[in-house]
């Protein structure tokens, strides 16, 4: 598989944002589409027909050549179906919202800096009307 | 006792129902999220890591009806994301009590005084405050500061208009034993009905890793939380289930006991795990293999011991063996004797 920064999803350690995956075969691909289940945050997926999809990838079914993946397209209320063998590219464009939020991470900072977050989503939340 | 007689009979006449009927696989608790989205970000909570377009999604009222009459299970638990955040939970709640399913509405308690009049009192509907601690250890799981004083006001509140209100409880391995037992008398000293407890699930993608429970540590740590109980403690749950957290019994998951539908569908194979949706209820059960799940078979389970799995199998435990039945009529009777 051609990774954009020469990866294999076996050798995917951390998060693949900001990867680009162009498999090669049909393992690869199911591979590729595995990473981008596990990933909490949008992929692109780019067809054969030059069409491209981004949204969240919620749902695969590998079941040869009827395996399909499913998505949430992030601009459309309606779930996207896609066969593997449409699929070009999978690229993981959008943040990866499962990282950088540590609770190492979290106790490390100072009592002020957990203060100014706390009240950084408290306000998005205050926003939003749900709190 | 933590849970009142009409529960347990309509519980107890559905089991034995699926049992004459020789039904092997059924749900007992419908685990209904109708949003991921929340108004905190606990360390603790593998949930709400979505983004922004799928944390705005939320199942429609018909959606968390048809979901309820399709899986069929007496108990429908709803969590999230906060629920009490969905506009339509209230519209939501008034027809799943219309079908006489027994609701555990989750909330985290942060708008549950301010929306109490959206809701009548019910012997249908419980409302479940997450609570997992006094007041230092509660806000420090939340992330939060003050959420454990508005839930105790909150559920005040709700306990003064006639509503049921239960906490549950996730504990991590840094829990000391003495405060919780603390924290337990201070939850009945509220005037809750009863109180959930369960370890925590070890959720790959929750910010705080390093604290999870192994299996040894969750068995001795609820030995020493639960071996001399009070009198006052009353648990909203089966008794055999503390008794497995304790070490006391032996059991394998029931993953489908608790089946799980949210804004992706009907998901795979349980609460916890994500291994894909299906459609249907009818799907999931039909389609997911569930051998391939639970302690010793999957490494995702390995040291799982949270309610989803085990409780529907303590329950199975007590309508499918004497020695299950007889134990828990003694421990509901006389919780003391644990």
């Amino acid at each position: 598989m051609t990774d954009t920064k020469n990866h294999s999803t076996a050798g995917v350690t951390g998060s693949p944002e900001g990867r680009v995956f162009q498999p090669g075969s049909f393992n690869e691909l199911a591979e590729a589409v595995e990473l981008a289940f596990d990933y909490r945050g949008d992929v692109t997926v780019s067809l054969k027909s030059g069409e491209s999809i981004s949204g969240y990838l919620f749902n695969r079914q590998v079941s040869g050549p009827d395996s399909y993946l499913e998505v949430f397209p992030s601009d459309s209320a309606e779930t996207r179906r896609i066969r593997y063998d449409q699929i070009a590219t999978i690229a993981f464009t959008g943040a990866d919202t499962a990282t950088g939020k540590s609770w190492e991470t979290w106790v490390s900072k100072k009592d002020s800096e957990r203060q100014i977050e706390v009240e950084r989503v408290a306000a998005e939340a205050r926003t939003r009307g749900i709190l | 006792m933590g849970v009142p007689i009409s529960q347990m009979a309509t519980v107890t006449k559905y089991v034995l129902s699926q049992k004459l009927s020789g039904v092997k696989r059924y749900p007992l608790v419908l685990m209904l999220e109708p949003l991921f989205r929340c108004n905190l970000a606990c360390a603790g909570c593998g949930k709400i890591q979505y983004p922004d377009h799928v944390l705005d999604k939320r199942l429609t009222v018909e959606q968390c009806l048809a979901a309820a009459e399709e899986c069929g299970a007496p108990i429908v638990s709803i969590p999230g994301g906060e629920p009490m955040i969905h506009p339509e939970m209230p519209a939501i709640v008034r027809g799943l009590v219309a079908q006489e399913r027994y609701i555990y509405l989750c909330t985290n308690a942060i708008l549950m005084e301010r929306k109490l009049d959206e809701y009548q009192p019910s012997k249908f509907l419980t409302f479940s405050v997450h609570m997992d601690g006094l007041k230092d250890e509660h806000d420090l799981a939340v992330c939060r500061d003050g959420v454990y004083d508005v839930a105790v006001k909150a559920i005040k509140a709700a306990l003064k208009r006639g509503h049921r209100v239960t906490t549950n409880t996730t504990l991590f391995d840094d829990a000391n034993p003495e405060r919780v037992r603390k924290f337990f008398d201070a939850m009945m000293d509220l005037g809750v009905e009863g109180m959930m407890i369960s370890p925590g699930y070890s959720y790959q993608k929750a910010p705080d890793q390093q604290h999870f429970l192994k299996r040894e540590r969750t068995r001795e740590l609820f030995s020493r939380i639960l071996g001399s109980p009070k009198k006052a403690w009353q648990f909203n749950q089966s008794p055999l289930f503390l008794d497995f957290l304790m070490g006391r019994r032996e059991y394998e998951c029931t993953p489908w006991g608790n089946p799980t539908y949210n804004v992706f569908g009907w998901q795979k194979p349980c609460y916890l795990l994500q291994e894909g949706y299906a459609k249907t209820f009818r799907e999931l059960m039909e389609s997911t293999e569930w051998d391939h799940y639970g302690t010793g078979r999957n490494e995702k389970c390995a040291d799982c011991m949270v309610h989803c799995g085990y409780e529907p199998s303590a329950v199975e435990d007590t309508f499918g063996t004497l020695s299950g039945f007889g134990r828990t009529v003694k421990l509901t009777m006389l919780p003391t004797s644990r």
